[in-house]
């Protein structure tokens, strides 16, 4: 009866998290895989730890639309117990890719290139999870995860307006994301676990350019920029391989698709 | 420092030989009537032993009668000598059954071993006293209360883990000592390792690669053996200050796996120097009790740390040579090398 009742409102709670979620303001996102909703340390509680890779395709906004492209490579250290709950934290370092962004809407600037580059810039990323199982295949859970950049990303662009050639400096500061979702999970007899859910995300970063060029955007100096969309879906597969060792694969599509792998290994 | 401690734990199971082998060694020990005179033959005999017999001597293995000459090598009781009887006293001691174990473990593989002499010059006794007793005061002094004020504060799980990311940038020079030993299965568990405990042991903090199931264990070895390995004798017995008990031959090994540690291309010097004594701290505070408890044990500290230290070397190069020469019967032996008998078709 108490599971029924725990069952019931641990659902009701998540619902209503989405929903809030759903109709906060504007979301944004780039954050790595969110893995199974169920832990795999060990049930008496221990660490596990992970080293991944996630691609990550989105579209930003701020007036105009802008593909933003991310290879990111991280490490992770986790502590679940319970088989129902998991803290984690990750150290990444990754490159930012944004096209068009140099791109001038004045037909008298002329500019370099279009596409706002630059290389791999360390973030941090904490998150939990919990997870509710029906029955000894499938099972519920929940997880919230949020990154930030420690650094700023800096790509320059060349070129001439109005007969002036110039050089502008844009900088893309405090980029953070945060990720809410829920996922269902079915365990395989082999001890491979599938999942699927939505999630909602929230992505912002501010952007400068480092001089007012006719046709180019953000000259104003420190402009939000957010994600075109709120909300996707994701899906994925965690695999045990030997002696302790797990592979975890997972798209997510919300604007773009976005896919990651990442090995762990369970102390 | 840390060759001292890499020795309290055999030390504590040779605490009875020790004192036998004092009683031997203190008669030969000197061969100088006085203080003076040893110091003033020190710079000739130091030459003399580094030009001719350092590190031409041969490993420190015989199996004839001691050499009868004053400044020449102590003999130190043999590791494998004899079959170890139990006593009653001796089984209720779990530290005594597991350094019997090591010496039947000796005698498994005694076949390359033999019956055998560790032998060690010490023609420098006066001053490698002088630089224990230093030593000795920089530990108690110094180092100890340190680590003990670093060890009240730090939690243990967090200083096991500076230990193992310490203890895994040291694999340059353990993975090179493998190849260098032809060991190439010790190479390939020391990258294993050191790629498992980077990626998944969040950078070396954690040691995943020793748990049961991955059992990727630590090479025990250094340049120092590679040397030992390849017929290079110890040569004579000397005490560093700070750095501790070494030989000519170690000496060397402590060059080479200096410029082979990552630590120590830190800069600024005061960066590197920092790093390498909270290193040091580190380790110490982790054992703090067992130096102690070994020096009270001893009539005679230096003499026991000297023997100790050579059995340690000895043993650990005689180790070596027997992996070496397994993995080389074991290459012998396999179906590879055998050839091919064609099947015969019905």
């Amino acid at each position: 009866m108490k599971k029924e009742i725990f069952a019931k409102n641990f659902l009701l709670i998540t619902l209503v998290l989405l929903l809030i979620f759903a109709v906060c303001p504007r979301i944004v996102a780039a954050a790595g895989l969110f893995g199974a909703p169920q832990t795999v340390s060990k049930e008496a509680g221990g660490i596990n730890t992970a080293v991944g890779y996630w691609y990550h395709e989105d579209t930003c906004q701020n007036g105009a639309d802008h593909k933003i492209r991310q290879n990111m490579i991280y490490s992770q250290a986790a502590y679940g117990a319970g088989n129902i709950w998991e803290i984690y934290a990750r150290l990444g370092v990754s490159d930012l890719k944004i096209f068009d962004v140099f791109s001038s809407a004045d037909p008298s600037t002329a500019t370099g290139k279009d596409d706002f580059e630059e290389n791999w810039k360390f973030s941090g990323t904490l998150g939990a999870k919990i997870f509710y199982p029906f029955n000894e295949t499938f099972g519920m859970g929940a997880f919230v995860q949020g990154t930030y950049y420690f650094s700023n990303f800096t790509d320059n662009v060349s070129g001439i307006s109005g007969g002036v050639p110039f050089v502008a400096d844009l900088k893309v500061k405090n980029l953070w994301d945060v990720n809410f979702g829920v996922g269902l999970q079915a365990t395989l007899s082999c001890g491979m676990r599938l999942y699927a859910g939505p999630y909602l995300y929230y992505s912002e970063a501010k952007m400068s350019l480092s001089a007012a060029v006719p046709g180019l955007e953000y000259a104003a100096g420190n402009v939000s920029v957010e994600n075109k969309s709120t909300a996707g879906g994701f899906a994925g597969a965690d695999i045990p391989l030997a002696k302790g060792f797990r592979l975890n694969i997972e798209g997510q599509y919300a604007d773009r698709f976005s896919a990651g792998a990442a090995i762990s290994y369970t102390y | 420092m840390k060759f001292y401690i890499k020795i309290i734990v055999r030390l504590k199971f040779q605490k009875r030989r020790a004192l036998k082998f004092v009683s031997r060694t203190i008669p030969h020990s000197g061969g100088y009537n006085t203080p003076k005179q040893a110091l003033g033959s020190i710079p000739v005999i130091v030459l003399f032993i580094f030009l001719t017999a350092g590190y031409a001597h041969s490993a420190g293995v015989t199996g004839g009668a001691l050499s009868a000459s004053s400044s020449g090598p102590v003999e130190l009781a043999s590791s494998s000598a004899h079959v170890p009887v139990q006593t009653a006293a001796d089984a209720a001691n779990p530290l005594e059954e597991e350094y019997k174990e090591d010496e039947v473990s000796d005698n498994d593989t005694g076949k390359a071993v033999g019956e055998e002499k560790a032998e060690i010059a010490d023609p420098l006794e006066p001053v490698n006293r002088a630089m224990h007793q230093f030593n000795d005061k920089l530990y108690f002094w110094a180092l100890k209360p340190v680590a003990q004020g670093y060890k009240a504060v730090v939690p243990e799980p967090a200083r096991i883990s500076v230990k193992n990311f310490f203890s895994n940038l040291g694999f340059p020079a353990r993975f090179l000592s493998c190849l260098l030993q032809a060991d190439f299965s010790g190479a390939a568990t020391e990258a294993g390792r050191f790629t498992v405990n980077t990626v998944w042991g969040i950078g070396g903090l954690l040691d995943p690669s020793s748990g049961k199931e991955l059992d990727l264990q630590m090479q025990d070895t250094d340049l120092g053996q590679t040397l030992g390995v390849w017929g290079i004798g110890q040569g004579f017995y000397i005490v560093w200050p700070v750095l501790g008990p070494s030989s000519p031959r170690d000496s060397v090994s402590i060059a080479g796996d200096y410029f082979l540690y990552p630590v120590s291309y830190i800069d600024p010097w005061y960066d590197w120097l920092g790093v390498r004594v909270w290193q040091e701290v580190n380790a110490t505070s982790l054992r703090i009790g067992d130096y102690e408890s070994l020096k009270n044990a001893a009539v005679d500290p230096y003499v026991a740390f000297r023997d100790a230290y050579i059995q340690y070397r000895l043993k650990a190069v005689k180790a070596r040579k027997a992996k070496m020469m397994k993995s080389a019967s074991e290459e012998a032996q396999s179906p590879e090398r055998e050839p091919a008998v064609p099947k015969k078709e019905n």
